[in-house]
């Protein structure tokens, strides 16, 4: 391998730094390392949940059914591989192919960055953890639990790099991104209403605990069915490989291991393909891909432009800038079916779950914890105002608008979303379950518009602080500043615990009636909070207008 | 009238580096200003401070007599400008772009659909004009920057490098549209690396070196006074006519170390 690899990580090393260098970027640091440090406390549970499943599985002879911890460490590495991202945005691989590289260090540096995402690092985790259990259950068998699970791991992080190559290469064109979008929609509300409609822990039963032995038989006779199947995929390879070794069947053992590194060879060479592909430079666009109108010939026009003194503003509710802002935010949110998606997708699951978990009960919690539910959708948004709109937004510095008016304009565009959003959840619930008390909808209402409000103001902030460019045809990169996905759940989930408390402090006095005035002030709180930001953000933007373009204006 | 654009002891500094260190500049109403330098002079952080995309660290700039940091918003609906990354939102057509900037800018939505319709006729993307902006390519992305830029009507014109990546045949279009505009009484600010534009177009021009404007004048005054320094003491020869290349490379170019031989790089086949 000559230089190109030694240059690839020094590149890849002093991007990751300086990036958190700029202005703004120790902040980023600690909230990066309190992102890490939460997803650690996740993935040692995970382990430890691994870990001791595969204990007993090795400690009472049932080695076979290690495939099932597997499957599920499988299962969760592709998840997080979607929910975390790949390791792009700060450092785009691809620019390399300019530089003289051999297609072979092309791969591997590809590889090798890839192999270091947080998903990947988690699923190596995992294995080890299914090793140590297993170790520990039955000492014998440690090696033979290395070796197999790390080629295991090694097959797993092959997969998903093999997975996301060719999502980025599919999902390149609008036209597929919006397929595949749909696609996930409905598998993911199929998933949800078979897991609603077949799962025997969801069916309403007045005693016991909800489990059949019917329903548990036919779990087990659909394992058993699939049996056959797993067993000739990695995790059921690496099982049989265990069961083998723990019967003294060396070549047993090889084979079934040799299996599945064969497995992982395919997804290499699948992933290599990919990239030799990409070494060799391709164009992904909608235009190169023919899916955009082929252009007619185009006649340069000979007469000059007539310029003309700016129109004076017709009569309109809105400011001319406001309204125009909230058009083109429109057209952002019809032409991101990911967006759209994030929109849809509580309405529909609050339909899937809110007739099944409604008992008269907890009828009067059904229509709060629904619209909570429903705005972990709608109140990320704000925080990332600009990343469509890329190195446009020197636009709006440019332009006679006042900033103030622009942050206006996406946020009542979210905010009529949000309005949609409860609307829709309302008439959910008070079909599928009980109408609220007319109490309980005022008080829902007024907490949703005071947690908008506060996750609105500061995620005007983050928009400027922390923006990330989002880029469509990447779909497997991070676009989301890990801080401000923080600080959008946690003041979701700090309103929650002001609403909570005092909905409590009006049970504990028997006043039910407080509940409206107090949230109302909770509301009258947020909004001045909200105005205030609101009032201040155009020298804030001003302030921090270079780090913005710095970051929405790179290719 | 007063003069269109003026800049007294402007400066900018980044991290203790002085880009841009106390420059003077004056545009008169109507003028085609030519604003050169070589790479990392100051160029785009000068332009960047007039249009507002960069607070200056210090210094006044008056557009058209008004202040630009005092009274922004009033500055910019009489400026246009094409920047160095040309500002478009990928995810629009070219027509519902035009139709945005044309209300941010305040114009009527009738006037925004004429002059849009006109624009990308003018501009050669009529039939380009259902495709999203984020696939066109740089020159036609060029284009619908420099349509943007115009289609309220500005009275001053700020174009960073407006012809690069930009065809021959466009490129004639668009330096007969200008020229209109100058001819109309605009005044237009450019920035361009190809001097042979510049000394086409551009009645003034102002060099900065450094952060420092280092020569500030018309062609005219510009090319006496390089050749009265290349000959100190004996009469200029009007006759005798330096390119823009020539006065630039004879300000710059010998401290921008591309022409001195013991500089040249022997390994270089």
């Amino acid at each position: 391998m000559d230089g190109g690899a030694d240059a690839g990580a020094v590149w890849r090393h002093c991007t990751l730094v300086n990036q958190f260098k700029k202005k703004g970027g120790a902040v980023e640091l600690i909230g990066s390392i309190i992102v890490y440090l939460v997803f650690g406390c996740f993935a040692f549970g995970m382990m430890a949940f691994a870990g001791s499943m595969s204990y007993f599985a090795a400690s009472s002879g049932h080695l076979d059914k290690i495939d099932l911890v597997l499957l599920g460490v499988f299962a969760l590495c592709q998840l997080a591989n979607i929910q975390m991202g790949q390791p792009g945005t700060v450092f785009d691989p691809t620019q390399l192919i300019r530089f003289p590289l051999r297609v072979g260090n092309y791969v591997a540096i590809r590889l090798f960055f890839g192999l270091l995402s947080p998903a990947n690092i988690l699923g190596g985790l995992l294995s080890f953890a299914v090793v140590v259990g297993v170790a520990v259950a039955v000492p014998s068998l440690w090696f033979y639990a290395l070796m197999s699970l790390t080629v295991f791991a090694v097959a797993n992080a092959l997969f998903s790099q093999m997975l996301f190559a060719w999502v980025d290469r599919w999902l390149s064109t609008r036209r597929a991104r919006e397929i595949f979008t749909a696609l996930i929609f409905v598998g993911s509300l199929g998933i949800q209403w078979a897991n609603f409609t077949f799962n025997p822990a969801y069916q309403k039963k007045p005693h016991g605990s909800g489990v059949s032995m019917h329903g548990i038989n036919n779990g087990v006779s659909f394992y058993h069915r699939a049996q056959p199947f797993i067993g000739a995929l990695p995790p059921g390879l690496v099982s049989r490989a265990m069961v083998a070794a723990s019967r003294g069947h060396v070549v047993g053992f090889v084979g079934f291991t040799l299996g599945c590194a064969l497995f992982g060879a395919v997804f290499f060479a699948i992933f290599a393909w990919r990239m030799s592909v990409e070494f060799r430079g391709e164009n992904l666009s909608d235009a190169a891909n023919g899916v955009s109108a082929k252009a007619k010939p185009v006649v340069v026009a000979a007469a000059p432009v007539v310029v003309v003194a700016p129109q004076p503003e017709g009569r309109s509710v809105l400011p001319s800038a406001v309204a125009a802002v909230m058009g083109k935010e429109f057209l952002h949110v019809r032409r991101n079916t990911g967006i759209f998606y994030g929109l849809v997708a509580p309405v529909v699951f609050v339909f899937i779950f809110a007739g099944k978990i409604a008992t008269r009960g907890n009828a009067a919690w059904i229509f709060p914890a629904a619209l909570a539910y429903s705005l972990m959708g709608i109140a990320p948004l704000s925080f990332n105002s600009f990343g469509l709109e890329g190195a446009g937004v020197q636009f709006y510095f440019m332009a006679p608008v006042r900033l103030r008016d622009v942050f206006l304009a996406k946020n009542l565009v979210g905010f009529a979303l949000a309005f949609i959003e409860i609307a829709a959840v309302f008439g959910i619930i008070s079909y599928v379950a009980v109408p609220p008390t007319l109490l309980m909808l005022g008080v829902a209402v007024l907490w949703a518009a005071a947690t908008l409000l506060l996750t609105t103001a500061l995620g005007n902030r983050r928009s400027v602080t922390a923006p990330k460019k989002i880029d469509l045809g990447r779909t497997a990169s991070k676009q989301a500043s890990s801080l401000s996905a923080l600080i959008s759940l946690g003041t979701l989930v700090g309103s929650a615990a002001i609403g909570g408390g005092l909905l409590m402090l009006a049970l504990y006095l028997h006043t039910l009636w407080m509940l409206l005035p107090l949230f109302l002030a909770f509301a009258a709180g947020a909004f001045w909070f909200y105005q205030q930001g609101l009032g201040s953000i155009d020298r804030f933007a001003m302030d921090h207008r270079e780090a913005m373009f710095e970051e929405l204006c790179k290719k | 009238m007063p003069p269109a654009i003026v800049a007294n002891n402007l400066s900018r500094s980044f991290s203790g580096f002085t880009a841009v260190d106390r420059i003077d500049l004056s545009v008169e109403a109507g003028q085609f200003f030519g604003f050169l330098g070589p790479n990392g002079a100051g160029k785009s952080t000068t332009i960047k401070m007039l249009t507002g995309l960069l607070e200056p660290s210090g210094g006044t700039i008056q557009i058209l007599g008004q202040d630009l940091i005092a009274n922004p918003v009033e500055v910019k609906r009489h400026i246009g400008v094409v920047p160095e990354g040309m500002a478009l939102f990928g995810k629009l057509t070219a027509t519902e772009y035009l139709h945005f900037v044309g209300r941010m800018y305040g114009l009527d939505k009738a006037t925004t659909t004429q002059r849009t319709a006109e624009l990308l006729e003018f501009m050669g993307l009529a039939n380009e004009q259902k495709k999203m902006i984020a696939d066109y390519s740089h020159g036609m992305g060029k284009k619908l920057a420099l349509a943007a830029a115009v289609i309220h009507g500005p009275k001053v014109l700020f174009l960073d490098e407006p012809f690069e990546g930009v065809d021959a045949i466009a490129a004639g279009t668009l330096k007969n549209m200008l020229q209109g505009m100058i001819a109309r009484g605009a005044t237009i600010f450019l920035t361009s690396h190809v001097l042979e534009i510049v000394e086409r177009l551009c009645s003034h021009i102002a060099i900065i070196h450094k952060g420092h404007i280092v020569a500030n004048g018309s062609l005219d005054e510009l090319r006496a006074g390089v050749q009265a320094r290349m000959t100190p003491g004996v009469d200029v020869d009007p006759s005798a006519r330096l390119t823009l290349e020539q006065i630039f490379l004879n300000i710059v170019g010998g401290e921008a170390g591309m022409t001195n031989s013991e500089q040249e790089l022997p390994w270089l086949g």
